[in-house]
This record gives C-alpha cells, structure tokens and sequence, in this order.
C-alpha cells in the first residue's frame, strides 16, 4: 500500500483458546488515512482490535507502530501502555465511565497526558465538543446516545493519540446521529489524528475512508481505496446488501 | 439539650470511625469485588500493634499508630501476592473468595490471641479527662479521635476525588475493561487499594480501642456488622457512599438511645437499628443512598 504504515497487522493469526478467528491477516494504516475494515458477521473485525489489546490470542504474526523513536512492536506491550505510544481505543459498548462525571472522564483519559497541560486539553475538547461543556459536573451516565459516543471519542482524544482505534462507532446511534458521527471522524482525522476503525455501517464508513479492507473468514478477501470499494457493485452485491 | 449534644458528639465519633473502616471495605469491594470480611480482624490487628509497641515497648503512641497502619497495609499487599492475585487469575468467583477472605479473617484473630495473649488491653491514655461543652461532657479521647477522623476523612476525599489514583480507582471500579484501555495501570490501581484499605483499617481500629477505653480481640468482629452495612447503605462499592454510610449508621445508633424516643432504645440494640436503618433505606432506595442507576439508550 505505501513503503512506511503508521500501523501494520502482517500476516497475523489470533483467536480466542483454541478457535481461531484470524488467519493470516494484513493490515496498512498510512499515517494521516482513515482506514476501515469491514465484513461480515463473524469475519473477525473487532478481533483485529482485540487482538491489538491481548484480548484475542495472536499465534503467529507481527503488530507494529512506526512510532516517534521507531517500529513499537504492539504484542510485547501491556494494553494500558497502548496510550504511552500513541494508540487511543474507543470500544463499541461500555465506551464511557457512567459513575464518573463528564469532565473526570476526560481526566482519566488524559492520565498519560504526555506531560502537556490538563486543563488546555480539556478546554479544546469542550471546545470541539460544545454540547458537553455545560454538564462538565453531570455523570456520564446521564447523557444520551450521541453525547456519549462525544465523550468517548473526547476521552480517547485526551491523551493526544497518533492513531485511534474505533469499534463500530456508529452502532446503536439514530441516522441523523450517524452522519454526525462520521463527519466528526473525518475532522478529527484532518487534525492529525490517523484513524482506524471497524464498522458495520460498510459503505457509509468506507466513503469517508482512504482506504478499506474486506475481511471474510478471518482472511483479506478485498481492498482498496475506501469510495472506490464502496461503490464497487461485486462488493456491495455480495457483502453489504442493496442499498 | 445536653443529652442531645452527647448523643450527637457520640454518633459523630462512632460514624467517623464506621466511615474510616467502610471506605477500606468499599475501595476493596469496588475495584477488586472482594467481601473483605476480614477486615474486622485487620482492624483489631492494627489497635493490638498499637498497643503493644506503645505499652509494652514503649514506642511514643504516634509512631507506633503510624507502624501499625503500616503493617496493615503490608500484610494487605503481601496478601495481594500470595492469594489474591492468583484467586483472580484463576476466576475465582465472588462467593470463594468471600470463604477465603473469612478464613484470613479466623486465621487473623487466632494469631491475635497467640501473639499478644488473651486479656484485653488498652492504651496508655487518659481514658478519664473530660470537656464540658453545652453541657455534655465529651471525652477526650473522642475529640482527639473525631478531629484526627475528620482530617482523614477529608483528606481521603480529597484524594479519591482529586488525584489521578483516586480517578484511576473509581475508574476502574466503574469500567475495569475501559480503565485498562485508557491508560490505568491496572497493577498499580490494585496495589494502592490494598495499601490504602490497609492503612485505614489499621487506623480505624486505633480510633475504636481509644473509644472502647479497653479491647480484646473480637473488637474488630464486633463491628463488621456495622461496617458492611454501612458499605451497603451508602452504595456499595461507592466510597462516598462508605463515608454517608458510616456517618448516618453511627448518628442513627447513637440518637436511637435518646430517652426522648420512647424511653431510647437499649444500647445492646444498637445494632437491630443500624439494619433496620439499612433495611428500609434499602425499601426506598435499593441502590443505597449514593446508588445511581445510568440512563438507559
């Protein structure tokens, strides 16, 4: 794809016990893209991210980040130095501390704060986020879908991540919501933020994206530039239904 | 009036003891979901280090209360290594782990008795020195332990709600597997539980033997009760909850004895009316008095 990846999933098998869901699976992420992968149920999608956090078994295979002082390899790091090195997650359930306040989320996102000043963050975020600025004392848990996919996405962002890792960000969000959600990805993105996520939503995410991988059975079956895949009637066919 | 203000003094040193202890209880409960039912005993444990380097070894009475706290929260975390952590790896669940954790707690009490003898004991303090205030007279003994307990209490909360620890802990109390993928140090989260549950606890059962005048070693059982019903009113898990808990169970005990309310509860039923407390607290409000149940989408 490029000489360079942000992000590289090479040849990588993961699983759970002894099923395996990845079978030799690779993935590029170019610094500055938005990339998704999308698939069928069970193609192994959010393995991909489990597999990034130890959750998922990897076997065989390499995970690495071309970081600031050179290639990180992902599988020798605890999950939660996965922050020190530039990587933010954003799970698709459970993606917000609802007991905590809104404003303690975004504090606790910010632990590894690289040094930088908390309460500058914080104001950008509430900044990018506006709806969220008055009820910075309300507890999480007390926002609406919407408000809490911001927040998670905020939370992440607090620690200044190069690359952010999304799980099926437009899940169980209202169509009016979904568009939101996609154009703040791409500006998040165009801030300098490498995206990759995972989605359901195929063609709508694949539009917004640079480039896009179709997985099936644990294995690459398509990729390519993420309009192009899209609009590709064998793809659309056969994976995401009629439009 | 006068008996009012005794009454209201003494819940207030009973709930600020009841607090000290349920916090140690609530932060193990929430981050870890252990039933630490020996806690009761760690507390005695920290009143018996106490009064033995102080009276029998004549350590000056502050250093020996800061040793025993410290030697608390060492047996906490050497327990950590050597039981819990492997418990957790091999998912026990929450009722062996409570049978374990009433083990630790016989075992405890047993090398109460062994080590320091049976008998109770006491501090070498002035047990009799008294302050008239509006006419009650409140203890010494007591105004030392309240405003100690006070200044505990405070700073606790400034800790847990103020520093990055403190928002790691309810972090991941709240969403462990988000915690983790945040950035919380996971290792670090749990270390710092057992460390400061360990030092409260030993804390806690200074400030009850100071009370109590004299103890023995079923001190700490006695008030388990109390403790995890305060855990539980205030919302387990919460330790805010553990602080408003501790406080209203010890006023409630207190003011229940007030001859004002039918002639006063006897003191020996001072516990029926801490869970008959809890028991209808629980009928209105099932999550406790801090519960709070999210917004569901």
């Amino acid at each position: 794809m490029i000489n360079t990846p942000l992000f590289q999933f090479k040849d990588v098998h993961a699983g759970y016990g002894d099923v395996k869901i990845l079978n030799g699976v690779n993935i590029e992420v170019p610094s500055g893209s938005i990339v998704t992968i999308v698939g069928p149920n069970g193609a192994g999608k959010s393995t991909i991210l489990k597999a990034i956090y130890q959750i998922a078994k990897v076997t065989e295979g390499e995970i690495s980040l071309m970081g600031k002082n050179g290639k990180v390899d992902i599988r020798n790091i605890k999950p939660h130095k996965l922050v020190d090195v530039g990587i933010g997650y954003v799970p698709q359930i459970e993606n917000i501390f609802s007991a905590l306040t809104i404003e303690e989320n975004l504090d606790v996102g910010f632990i590894h704060g690289q040094g930088r000043n908390l309460e500058i963050r914080k104001t950008e975020m509430f900044e990018r986020y506006p709806d969220l600025a008055p009820r910075r004392k309300d507890r999480a848990g007390s926002l609406s879908g919407g408000q809490r996919q911001m927040l998670a996405l905020a939370r992440a962002l607090m620690s200044y991540p190069e690359l952010l890792l999304l799980d099926e960000p437009s899940a169980g969000l209202a169509p009016a919501l979904v568009d939101q959600l996609f154009e703040e990805l791409v500006s998040i993105n165009k801030s300098g933020v490498t995206i990759l996520m995972v989605e359901q939503n195929a063609r709508r995410a694949l539009e917004i994206s640079t480039y896009g991988y179709v997985l099936d059975m644990g294995r690459n079956r398509h990729e390519g530039e993420g309009v192009k895949l899209a609009s590709d009637p064998e793809i659309v066919g056969i994976y995401f239904g009629k439009k | 009036m006068a008996d009012f203000i005794q009454l209201l003094f003494n819940g207030l040193v009973t709930g600020s003891i009841l607090a000290i202890a349920a916090v140690g209880v609530s932060l193990v409960y929430g981050v870890l979901k252990l039933v630490n039912f020996a806690a009761g005993d760690f507390l005695t444990l920290g009143a018996f280090v106490t009064v033995f380097l102080s009276v029998d070894q004549h350590v000056p009475f502050v250093l020996a209360i800061l040793v025993a706290m410290a030697t608390i929260a060492g047996i906490s975390v050497i327990l950590e290594f050597t039981i819990w952590r492997g418990l957790r790896k091999s998912k026990a669940g929450t009722l062996s782990l409570f049978l374990v954790a009433t083990g630790v707690s016989l075992i405890v009490r047993q090398l109460i008795l062994i080590i320091f003898g049976v008998g109770s004991r006491k501090f070498d303090i002035d047990q009799v020195k008294t302050f008239e205030f509006l006419g009650a007279q409140i203890a010494q003994a007591q105004l030392v332990v309240l405003v100690f307990a006070s200044a505990t209490i405070l700073g606790l909360g400034l800790l847990i709600a103020k520093s990055p620890i403190g928002k790691g802990m309810r972090a991941f109390s709240d969403n462990p597997s988000l915690a983790s993928v945040a950035g919380v140090n996971v290792d670090r989260i749990i270390l710092a539980t057992w460390l400061i549950s360990g030092l409260l606890t030993g804390l806690a059962g200074v400030f009850q033997g100071m009370v109590q005048g004299s103890f023995e070693s079923t001190m700490g059982w006695m008030l388990l009760l109390p403790i995890f019903a305060a855990v539980v009113l205030g919302t387990i898990g919460d330790a805010y909850g553990a602080l408003l808990g501790g406080f209203v169970l010890g006023l409630v005990m207190e003011l229940s004895t007030w001859s004002i309310f039918f002639g006063g509860v006897p003191s020996s039923y001072k516990p029926v009316v801490a869970f008959s407390t809890l028991a209808l607290v629980l009928l209105v409000k099932p999550e406790g008095l801090l519960g709070y149940k999210a917004r569901s989408i």
